[in-house]
């Protein structure tokens, strides 16, 4: 197994809201992310699942230092803290740390040709002489599939799966120990998806490239991911490998999150009892004192209301925050099928 | 029995700084009572244009409809007035939207605005609105139906609102409920919740369901039937589960396999996706005398590029425009 | 390796300034105001030199009709020749237009990016002091401007920038704040990007285009403040521009009413050429209205 590369500990960030409801000089704010931590190996995907508001894109533009709310907790990228940033240092952990962003269409300055956008991190975070820079851009061109004559053309020239391929160049162009690719394909048409989601498995046995992956579409991150952390209202709830994590869902979120899924197998829509999860997530600026999943829980019990749950795995790599996990009752999926 | 809905070779033209493009070419199909059917197909394929030709709300002075005929209930709508296609989209034909913060108003409470409907489709008085919008908001599920009817649409989730949309859109006990990409912008526990709606609404009314979608998962828990569009043509028709357990044209089998599936027992295999290479063609390609899918097809041969292929009947319910339909 | 772009036939680089163009040159109502101000500029730049008739010395009889004597535009009360006077008038009319705006559109990027880059407290200070500017009475302030400190062109000239750049720095605020949250500034930042490039190099040159329309705009108005200001008598008597022509002849509208209409019509139809102008650029920049 390969080592650890970036250890996130305790990661929160914090919004302030406006004044609202509070008096004068009181700041309420939104923990968009709440105290979580997680690792990603080496050359591996760790992939961030949620759906909107769970905080799974604010917490990954956190350890790029992209957002704008307080941000507190530990970044430890190859056994460096890489958090607290004089100007040197956010220069080299900006090199060390890229992102692909979700819309090629908005991602890209309309004004700059194809090149300069590739060329930016270069130019901003290296002293390579322009000769090398120019020979970097034409290798990353060609490495995610782009013509060498559309280096002179400007984004509103290509179509959306060839931006974000733009966008992808762009991202590898300091050689980066870690991308994160926040919703990369959601916004493309599915067969341009399946390029993209080719191109960046090709490119990660390649260069050995570790991503931290985005995304809400669970058939996308099965396919993409070693790892995966499903995350609901800024918390992780559930944090294994992939196949622990598809095939024995500890925790009754991502089991409701894997059963809605809507699947072309029918014998998987024949078999598999649809969890129903009622309602809406809770207001983020007014949360369940105990687990924050327990208004929609379908196994809910009393003490779910009052205590929060540690995302724990009792001495194995799956690890769940959920009170009827280690409890001595049931377990939760077990509760499930039986409430069916 | 008559279809409720038959459409025949409907050809819908485009005006674009280009010249004029064929959106929709040669469109035929038809929709039973009660049954429910789904477009699939990529953006820019005519998908949206021909529920919009449905609807009558082609965009003005843009689009029109060039050659066909839209039988609703052995009526023709492309030759009906403007007052009667209002008539009909109130009362008979409903659709609901994507984006479903766009489509409400949001200086009205959702109670004014499914009241509003009520009262001017159905002719009811204000109270009577009022009481049978109440229980409108209950029939698609949002608790407390009593209060929320005065909130204004931002006080609502997305899921919600969408909630609301279905309330207006079945208002009037449609024949048709068009539902174009209803659930893109939701999260996936909400989206089940939607299509777990729209299935009972279904069963109870006996409202036939037009559903527009890119999503194969979501065509199989809708639709009983699919028809696949490229590039304003229909390409492949059929149940959807023959479709999907054997596709009979390239597109569709490209459409399906691209997309990685949740399966049932994941694996530590993992292959590459089927890549469909290229992207849809722009207007200005469409209607030519080829088939115009040939250029990302990996069958193509000469004739795909010479002729357009016709509709071709397979096993018996199964209909492919594609050369190759029998070998693939 | 699949390649998506495998059909698509080369293209050529084009910038959105080159659409823009293209777009430009396809309205024709533009077309036809771009070609009268090149008309008008011309005639300001070479009219003078072609047309040799001093402006300001008596050259005939007061008061003769245009198309007599030779004078194609007539003469004024004091027997000048208005052709020449337009001619030479043009030259004053239109530097002051662009100064002016030059000015205003100065004044108002300047307030308007600091305040829309920062946000904050130096948003609430900025933006109180454009609607400070924003309440006085423009009329009225920029004659206590010009009475206080003299009619000299400059200060005319400043006069007009002053009263008029708070809806530049409106503008451009809203274009930051919307600019400001595209992801490709994101992007620039996470590609390390330091504050002041983000703020000249990626947010500026996006904002550019309601910024533009609205300078092109600003030129004309800055001329018809000009003529207004001169109308009143507040400007240099020395030099002649064509508000200062209506202005001078004013009192004798009645008797001779082509001495104030041919200069009131260039005027017109200068800052009817600028407006549509205005108006081409603003369908040609304005993305929304772009088709594919």
């Amino acid at each position: 197994m390969m080592p650890e590369l970036l250890d996130v500990r305790n990661l929160s960030v914090r919004f302030p809201v406006g004044r609202k409801g509070t008096g004068w000089g009181q700041t309420s704010y939104l923990t968009a992310v709440d105290d979580i931590s997680f690792t990603v190996r080496k050359g591996e995907t760790l992939a961030i699942v949620g759906e909107s508001g769970s905080g799974k894109t604010t917490a990954a533009l956190a350890i790029a230092q992209l957002v704008a709310g307080e941000t507190s907790g530990e970044v430890v990228l190859d056994g460096q803290d890489i958090m607290p940033a004089g100007r040197d240092q956010l220069r080299a952990m900006r090199r060390k740390v890229q992102v692909i962003f979700q819309d090629p269409y908005s991602s890209l300055n309309p004004r700059k040709r194809a090149e300069e956008i590739v060329r930016e991190p270069l130019d901003n975070l290296t002293n390579k002489p322009a000769r090398e820079k120019r020979e970097i851009v034409d290798r990353l061109f060609q490495a995610v599939g782009l013509r060498p004559e559309q280096k002179r053309l400007f984004p509103h020239q290509f179509s959306g799966g060839q931006r974000q391929r733009i966008g992808i160049a762009r991202a590898l162009s300091t050689q980066p120990e870690v991308i994160i690719c926040d919703e990369p394909v959601s916004a493309l048409d599915v067969a341009v998806q399946a390029q993209i989601l080719n191109l960046l498995r090709r490119l990660q046995s390649e260069f050995g490239l570790t991503y931290i992956f985005i995304s809400h579409d669970l058939g996308v991150v099965q396919h993409m991911c070693d790892s995966v952390a499903v995350m609901y209202m800024g918390k992780i709830v559930e944090h294994a490998d992939r196949l622990a994590l598809f095939n024995n869902p500890q925790h009754p979120y991502t089991a409701a999150l894997l059963s809605a899924v809507p699947s072309i197998d029918p014998t998987l829509r024949d078999h598999s009892k649809r969890i129903l999860i009622p309602g809406d997530p809770p207001d983020p600026l007014n949360l369940p004192a105990g687990c924050r999943f327990v208004s929609r829980c379908p196994v809910a019990q009393l003490h779910c209301r009052e205590l929060v749950p540690e995302l724990t795995g009792n001495g194995t790599e799956h690890l769940t925050a959920c009170h009827l996990v280690d409890a001595d009752l049931v377990s939760p999926m077990q509760a499930v099928r039986e409430a069916e | 029995m008559e279809p409720l809905l038959k459409v025949e070779n409907l050809r819908i033209e485009l005006k674009t700084r280009a010249g004029v493009a064929p959106v929709i070419d040669d469109l035929s199909f038809e929709l039973g009572q009660g049954e429910s059917i789904s477009f699939v197909g990529e953006s820019g394929c005519g998908k949206s244009m021909t529920a919009l030709a449905i609807m009558g709300l082609l965009p003005e002075g843009i689009g029109r409809v060039a050659s066909g005929r839209i039988l609703f209930g052995g009526e023709d709508l492309t030759a009906a007035s403007d007052r009667r296609l209002r008539d009909i989209r109130g009362n008979e034909i409903s659709m609901i939207f994507q984006e479903p913060m766009t489509s409400l108003n949001p200086v009205y409470t959702v109670g004014e605005q499914i009241a509003e409907v009520l009262r001017a489709h159905q002719g009811l008085g204000q109270r009577a609105a009022w009481t049978m919008a109440a229980e409108l908001l209950d029939a698609v599920r949002i608790p407390n139906p009593g209060r929320r009817i005065d909130d204004y649409p931002f006080q609502m989730s997305g899921g919600q609102r969408q909630r609301v949309m279905i309330a207006i859109a079945l208002a009037c006990k449609p024949k048709i409920l068009i539902a174009d990409e209803p659930t893109t912008a939701l999260d996936v526990t909400v989206q089940a919740q939607i299509f777990d709606l729209l299935r009972d609404l279904r069963a109870q009314t006996g409202t036939s369901i037009i559903m527009i979608t890119h999503d194969m998962g979501a065509v199989a828990e809708m639709a009983e039937r699919m028809i696949v569009m490229y590039a304003g043509r229909k390409v492949e028709e059929g149940p959807v589960a023959d479709v999907i357990a054997h596709a009979r044209h390239p597109y569709t089998h490209g459409l399906i396999s691209c997309v990685p599936h949740i399966v049932a027992n994941l694996t530590e295999e993992r292959e590459e996706l089927t890549e469909v290479p290229g992207i849809v063609p722009g207007l200005g390609e469409f209607g030519q005398d080829m088939c115009l899918f040939s250029a990302r097809c990996p069958r193509v041969t000469e004739k795909c590029r010479s002729a357009r292929p016709p509709e071709a009947m397979l096993g018996g319910s199964q209909v492919s425009a594609c050369w190759h339909a029998e070998e693939v | 390796m699949s390649d998506e772009t495998l059909h698509i036939p080369v293209e050529k680089a084009r910038s959105p300034l080159a659409e823009a163009w293209e777009m430009f040159r396809q309205n024709h109502l533009a077309m036809v105001g771009l070609a009268i101000l090149i008309l008008i500029v011309l005639g300001a730049i070479f009219g003078p030199l072609i047309y040799p008739t001093d402006p300001y010395e008596m050259v005939w009889a007061p008061f003769s009709p245009p198309g007599q004597e030779g004078f194609l535009l007539g003469t004024d009360y004091l027997g000048r020749d208005i052709l020449s006077q337009l001619l030479n008038g043009a030259r004053v009319t239109l530097i002051i237009g662009l100064a002016a705006a030059f000015v205003t559109v100065a004044i108002g990027i300047t307030v308007g990016a600091l305040a829309g880059f920062y946000g904050g407290a130096i948003e609430e200070a900025l933006m109180r002091f454009t609607e400070f500017f924003q309440v006085l009475p423009t009329l009225l302030f920029s004659m206590v401007i010009v009475s206080l400190f003299g009619a000299s062109l400059p200060m005319i000239t400043f006069a007009i920038g002053v009263v008029s750049w708070t809806a530049v720095a409106r503008i451009t605020r809203a274009e930051f704040l919307r600019i400001r949250e595209m992801d490709y500034v994101m992007a620039s930042r996470a590609s390390g990007a330091p504050g002041m490039r983000l703020m000249f190099t990626v947010i500026l040159p996006n904002s550019l285009p309601p910024i533009i329309v609205q300078s092109a705009l600003m030129v004309g108005s800055a001329i018809l403040f000009e003529a207004g200001l001169s109308f009143l008598g507040l400007t240099d008597p020395n030099i002649v521009s064509w508000g200062q022509i209506i202005g001078s002849n004013r009192q004798y509208i009645l008797e001779a009413g082509y001495t104030v209409t041919i200069p009131g019509l260039a005027i017109f139809v200068t800052v009817l050429a600028i407006s549509l102008v205005g108006d081409g650029l603003n369908d040609a920049l304005n993305p929304k209205l772009r088709k594919r």
